[in-house]
């Protein structure tokens, strides 16, 4: 017997995702996904990210395969970080962010930051339910990462180039990451950033604020209101 | 190595669609696999392996079909068919565009035969 069906896979993700994403437009936060590599700098990024937002409250959902290392390294910077150990799972899911929300306050939030498990090949196939995909590429990763992963910068909303302090230290060329990205993503901004010299904080800051603004700025002003 | 929650998923839907059709041995499933999903077959087969042990699927064969990706230019309104590294539209030379086509997953067939099926067959032999 042949049952011919049209069933997606995925699909499951997909529609807890949607119901993440109507939580966070209802608490009228701003949900960022941080995906790169393992040891590209997500979490010393959110270290100097959170404070540098001053007022704004901000809370972190870190995945990883193991220990709580990073919710430990950004709890004094977070109104509240909670802590996902995936086991053998290389990307979060949808379901464990929707988990992860009952036990925050995220009415009171203005960002929420998924610093998601190091790794550029899965979580780009992982709705999370946020506004936007960040993507982070070290220099010491080295300049040919966008052509050899080009899926997550296809899909990226804003690129990264961290630790740009060891620019003159390494052989990185700007230039060909710029070439690679273009032919696949030709609008998505490039930011180049040092979290430990504050070089290009102020940029990205200000992507980060715009994109709030325009992600629920309508909605922050009835909240004032 | 997304191909392992893949094939999670994958066997929790036919292991569905098998008890809504009263199938219990599943034989075959056939996957039509958009090439941007950028699944490994041969990675494909051993999650699917993996997963399917101790359940009706166990001696399922996975077929899977490669679709092709389609997009379309966000400001020419064209459609085309991209490389993996190269999304860049033909007439403005931009990669902002929609996918239309090559980034799902999706079932098309599920394969198999109900216990009564073989009991029929036994009376039909005798």
């Amino acid at each position: 017997m042949k049952i011919n069906v049209i069933k997606r896979v995925l699909k499951a993700n997909d529609i807890v995702a949607q119901e993440n994403r109507e939580k966070f437009k209802s608490a009228g936060l701003l949900a960022v996904n941080i995906i790169s590599s393992p040891g590209s700098g997500k979490t010393t990024l959110l270290e100097k990210t959170i404070p540098a937002l001053g007022e704004k409250k901000s809370i972190v959902i870190v995945g990883d395969l193991e220990t709580t290392r990073d919710a430990k390294r950004l709890e004094p910077y977070a109104y509240q970080v909670t802590q996902i150990q995936t086991g053998m799972s290389c990307h979060l899911y949808a379901n464990q962010i929707s988990e992860s929300l009952n036990d925050l306050d995220i009415e009171k939030t203005d960002f929420l930051f998924i610093e998601n498990v190091g790794n550029i090949v899965c979580p780009g196939e992982f709705d999370l339910g946020e506004n936007a995909k960040v993507v982070l590429l070290s220099v010491p990763e080295g300049d040919d990462k966008v052509a050899k992963y080009p899926t997550i910068f296809r899909v990226a909303d804003v690129v990264l180039i961290t630790k740009i302090d060891l620019l003159g230290v390494l052989t990185f060329d700007l230039d060909r990451v710029k070439n690679d990205l273009a032919k696949l993503n030709s609008n998505v901004p490039i930011i180049k950033i040092s979290s430990l010299k504050s070089d290009g904080m102020d940029k990205w800051m200000d992507w980060l604020k715009e994109k709030h603004n325009s992600s629920i700025g309508e909605q922050a002003k009835f909240v004032t209101e | 190595m997304h191909e392992m929650s893949i094939a999670t998923e994958l066997l929790e839907i036919i292991l569905e669609i098998a008890d809504k059709n009263k199938i219990d041995i599943i034989e075959e499933v056939h996957v039509k696999s958009g090439v941007l999903k950028k699944i490994v077959p041969d990675v494909m087969d051993a999650a699917f392996i993996a997963v399917v042990e101790g359940t009706i699927a166990e001696k399922a064969k996975l077929t899977l079909e490669e679709v092709s990706a389609q997009v379309r230019c966000n400001k020419c309104k064209i459609s085309f068919k991209p490389e993996i590294d190269d999304f860049l539209c033909p007439v403005c030379n931009k990669a902002d565009v929609e996918v239309i086509s090559g980034n799902d997953m999706i079932i098309s067939s599920v394969t198999g035969y109900s216990k009564n099926d073989i009991e029929k067959g036994k009376k039909d032999e005798d």
